[in-house]
């Protein structure tokens, strides 16, 4: 088969909610469904639909430290959704197809490394086991995210946020009146990694206009400066100017442009919440655009153009932050330098998080060690409280791939140390070099290998 | 006694059924040019003698249509869309320019742009003035709403009263634009045809004294009585291989899992029965270039057959896709599996020494003796058809599925039988069901399977009832019904009733009340409407079906 198609896997989970009125519930793709059906564009030669395959616990653990363990933090909804996006880089590697879009849901963006539980509708983070799947699977080693999504992608940043060959960049409303209230200028990444996190928050009531601001003169520009192996697309469609949870004034044409410019290898389907009055649209026209069909004719009712517009002092709080992530892209280099200096052989954060859905308040302390053979091993230690009750305390530990022999010395050595450390309920091993995931229960003795 | 008749693409073949037995048979040479007399040919050879008044029951299986489209004999049509936001239309591929209207529907149903009164008028005008005498109007989620494709039906038809008008809405009610675009288009194009067929079938019957009900066969495997049949006859394209399955399904054991080989000469039809019910294809038939709604098995051709040129590429044989001509040894130019098969002692078919000296000179190109190139094509055609066979398992196994338990529910089927019918059927499915380690089993009645498979096929119907609690409306897709319903909270239960009903309703109207006891439900799902944080109504479809199947007097198989 020629590599001209786009693969497309709508997978909207007619059988699966958070909860029966939760904005994540059975109802929210079915007016996209009745919409991308009737428009009959699975028929088209341009477009090639793909039945997922289930995402294994394996792949999860690839990314994830699910407390207790895998299975009890994802439903088999989680499994497909996340094995849509793995069906569709195979497809993509063996060039099935040229591009690939997961229409699917429940979404990830908000999953961080360890997982207590649900926050911000997510479980685990599709986009980051695409990510860590293309580069066991298929030795890819740059990476580039681009999250469209109104609400900043705090999982996915977390993941990578050492990680200097992943570039993560997000747009979103301003962090200081949407959840989760964090992606912000001076969020850039880690000591080895600075300048490959870039936050762009954008004040509420951006149009098309400053979105494509953003883009051309910012994101576009340092994509081809980065250059990836692959460009990702967390797809979230929350930008709308119809979308109930967030105030931002994108439209369906924004969003079809957007994808037309960034052009994705893959895009995973995010938020998006105005079931009728936008995802049909939006997913219509986000479609047409990855497989290169017209997708003027895709308009909202109530939609004219130039019906929105930005105040000048919009626009230049849009330049001024633009302006300000360029000088961060420019000296990324010198920043990482600067860093590496400052620190000694461990690089240490703490941070809290806090689950919406499931109400649990986690701490966590993670060290780095800045190691100069390898990106060095890496240990969190977390403690989830849920009101006045522990809910676990957790300790886990990564190897990176191309660990060198120390790092993977260390760390198994600490692994094995914390195993006899009865202030942990559980100790986890995630051994990239080896592909080896590993769960120790301290109470029970038990083992879980993934 | 029943009578089936099959306009195949060779020969008519015909059955006359009394109970379970086939008592007679007959066939004629099919004349595309004059399908009815061919019809009537093998009719009155097969009733010779017989007294008309003990007919009970006459099915037709006819190429007609298939044929006028493909010879591009439909009459001209002018599509006019009323597409409102979405894709351009431009880029369906629908084989003409549409006509493209203001106005627009949305996927609930909802007018969300007007209809130009003026833009219809003049469109009307000059369809008319070009001598187009065929208008198929369509709208995007017109089976939702089917108020502005009547409106501009009655615009039309007040502007150019000589114009014909058929609307989308009453053609198909399934999710797909482009797809009741086209078969909008293929119905009115072929109607009128369609229609005097009927008359004179129906008149060169009343003159034969057969009074009994004739029906046709769908390509679904299901009949339609003759005279309900006009109203959609698109639905009668591909009933020929309909009938071979549906006489697969009556000749053999039910509830398998059965791969249906009709092998001809430069094509090889595959079909399958999965636990005894015969794989529809998932979205539609494909007539000619267009992606149509019409439902029908799915049936896949490869292009290989008894006559397929045998040639040498690198050494190695390749069988197909062309045809030279006839066998070797039936006095063709070139070696064929025909002449393989004669050389293997499969068949007794032609010339043994032709065959030999086809096989010989074949051999001789690439150092084999003549059983051994003989094998070597025999084997390159079992392994092309198995191979077809292991993808067509893998496609169904790989249609995309939309709910969490569809996806884990994992079903694989393999073959149990390998069911051959046509000509060179008997010798190859032998090796096909070794190498799918299934059962070969070539029916007693193979060469007048499609015949019997049209005598015995039962009525099918589908219904499909969409409810909408909130704007209190309901639709039936397949006639273009739609009306009220109160309560916001009617429940899955309450809405199949419904469908029940309204299917034993439109049987009756297509005359086939008595068959809609069989129905059952074969889709049903139920959303609730939240907006804010309370439930505002419910959104339910629930999708019937007689299914296809085989008359009960047809004591065997079904």
């Amino acid at each position: 088969m020629a590599a001209n198609k786009t693969g497309l896997i709508f997978f909207p989970a007619f059988d699966w909610a958070i909860s029966p009125t939760h904005p994540e519930r059975e109802e929210r793709l079915l007016y996209t469904r009745d919409q991308i059906f009737e428009e009959g564009l699975m028929d088209l030669p341009e477009i090639e639909e793909y039945k997922p395959r289930l995402a294994t616990a394996k792949d999860i653990a690839r990314v994830h430290f699910c407390v207790p363990d895998v299975e009890a933090q994802i439903t088999e909804a989680h499994l497909i959704a996340a094995g849509s996006v793995l069906t569709l880089a195979d497809a993509l590697e063996k060039k099935d197809i040229r591009n690939g879009f997961a229409l699917v849901r429940p979404p990830g963006h908000h999953s961080m490394t360890v997982v207590h539980g649900n926050r911000g509708f997510c479980n685990i983070n599709n986009m980051a086991i695409l990510v860590e799947y293309l580069r066991t699977r298929y030795g890819h080693k740059r990476l580039a995210i681009v999250d469209t999504d109104v609400h900043h992608g705090d999982g996915t940043q977390d993941i990578f946020w050492h990680d200097p060959d992943v570039l993560y960049i997000s747009f979103h409303q301003d962090g200081r009146t949407l959840y989760p209230g964090s992606g912000f200028t001076n969020e850039t990444g880690g000591p080895r990694a600075l300048g490959r996190t870039l936050n762009i928050p954008l004040p509420p009531g951006t149009t098309d206009e400053g979105i494509h601001f953003v883009l051309d003169n910012f994101i576009l520009p340092v994509l081809k400066e980065f250059k990836p192996d692959l460009v990702l697309n967390s797809a979230g469609q929350d930008n709308h100017y119809t979308d109930p949870l967030a105030n931002m004034r994108f439209s369906a044409q924004g969003y079809a442009k957007l994808s037309e410019k960034l052009a994705p290898d893959i895009a995973v389907l995010e938020g998006g919440y105005a079931i009728e009055t936008a995802l049909p649209y939006v997913n219509t026209g986000i479609i047409q655009a990855m497989a290169g069909l017209d997708y003027s004719h895709v308009m909202e009712p109530d939609f004219v153009p130039g019906r929105f517009t930005q105040s000048p002092d919009m626009v230049r709080e849009i330049e001024s932050t633009v302006q300000e992530l360029q000088e961060i892209w420019d000296n990324r280099d010198l920043l990482v330098e600067n860093a590496l200096a400052e620190h000694g052989e461990f690089y240490r954060r703490r941070k809290r998080v806090f689950y919406d859905t499931d109400m649990i308040n986690e701490s966590q302390e993670e060290s780095v060690r800045l190691c100069d053979d390898c990106a060095g091993y890496t240990t969190i230690e977390s403690k989830a409280q849920r009101g006045y009750g522990m809910l676990n305390n957790v300790f886990c530990i990564s190897i990176p791939r191309h660990a060198c022999k120390s790092c993977k010395a260390d760390a198994r050595a600490l692994f094995e140390e914390h195993k006899e450390d009865h202030r942990f309920d559980f100790v986890y091993m995630q051994d990239k070099s080896s592909d080896k995931y590993r769960g120790y229960n301290v109470r029970t003795r038990n083992e879980k290998n993934y | 006694m029943l009578i089936g008749i099959d306009v195949g693409g060779t020969t008519t073949d015909a059955v006359l059924i009394e109970g379970d037995r086939v008592v007679r048979t007959s066939y004629v040479p099919t004349d595309h040019d004059n399908l009815l007399s061919c019809l009537l040919g093998a009719l009155d050879k097969l009733v010779e003698g017989t007294d008309p008044k003990k007919i009970e029951r006459v099915v037709l299986s006819t190429t007609l249509i298939t044929n006028m489209i493909a010879e591009g004999k439909t009459d001209p049509v002018a599509l006019m869309l009323i597409p409102g936001p979405g894709a351009n239309p431009k880029d369906y591929h629908l084989g003409l320019d549409p006509i493209v209207l203001d106005g627009a529907v949305d996927y609930r149903g909802r007018e969300i742009q007007k209809l130009n009164e003026n833009q219809i008028k003049l469109a009307s005008t000059s369809v008319a003035s070009k001598g187009i005498q065929k208008v198929a109007v369509v709208g995007k989620f017109g089976q939702r709403n089917h108020a502005q494709e009547i409106q501009a039906k009655e615009i039309i038809s007040k502007i150019a009263p000589g114009l014909k008008v058929e609307m989308g809405h009453q053609v198909s009610g399934q999710l797909n634009f482009p797809r009741r675009a086209a078969t909008t288009m293929l119905t009115i194009a072929t109607k009128d045809h369609y229609r005097q067929f009927v008359e004179q079938m129906t008149k060169a019957l009343t003159q034969r004294k057969i009074l009994s009900p004739v029906y046709i066969l769908k390509a679904d495997g299901g009949t339609l009585p003759l005279d309900k049949s006009v109203q959609m006859p698109v639905e009668t394209i591909f009933s020929g291989p309909a009938a071979s399955i549906m006489g697969v399904m009556a000749l053999t054991e039910p509830g398998k899992t059965s791969v249906v080989v009709d092998i001809g000469g430069t094509t090889t039809d595959l079909a399958l029965i999965l636990d005894g019910k015969p794989l529809l294809s998932s979205k539609g038939a494909k007539v000619e270039s267009l992606l149509t709604h019409v439902r029908a098995f799915a049936v896949k051709s490869v292009a290989i057959g008894g006559d397929s040129a045998v040639n040498l590429a690198n050494d190695c044989i390749a069988v197909g896709p062309g045809r030279m001509g006839p066998a070797l040894c039936m006095g063709g130019p070139g070696p064929t599996p025909t002449d393989a098969m004669r050389v293997l002692g499969l068949s007794t078919i032609g010339d043994a020494s032709l065959a030999e000296k086809a096989m010989a000179d074949l051999g001789n190109k690439i150092g084999k003796t003549s059983h051994e190139a003989a094998q070597m094509v025999i084997d390159s055609v079992v392994e092309k058809i198995v191979s077809e066979v292991d993808q067509m398992f893998l496609e169904w196994e790989q249609e995309p599925a939309y709910r969490v338990w569809e996806i884990m529910k994992k079903e694989t089927l393999s073959a149990q039988n390998v069911v051959g019918v046509g000509g060179a059927a008997p010798p190859l499915v032998p090796l096909v069901a070794k190498k799918l380690g299934a059962r070969a089993v070539v029916p007693e009645y193979a060469p007048v399977a499609n015949a019997i498979g049209a005598a015995v096929a039962r009525p099918t119907m589908t219904l499909n009832l969409r409810i909408d609690t909130e704007q209190g409306k309901y639709y039936v897709a397949e006639d273009g019904l739609s009306g009220k319903v109160s309560g916001k909270k009617m429940d899955l239960e309450q809405a199949e009733e419904m469908a029940r009903k309204l299917l034993v309703e439109r049987s009756e109207r297509l005359g086939i009340g008595e068959y809609a006891k069989e129905a059952v439900v074969t889709h049903s799902e139920i959303f609730n409407m939240i907006r804010g944080w309370s439930t505002v109504g419910r959104l339910l479809d629930v999708r019937m079906e007689i299914p296809a199947g085989i008359l009960p007097s047809w004591g065997r198989g079904c």
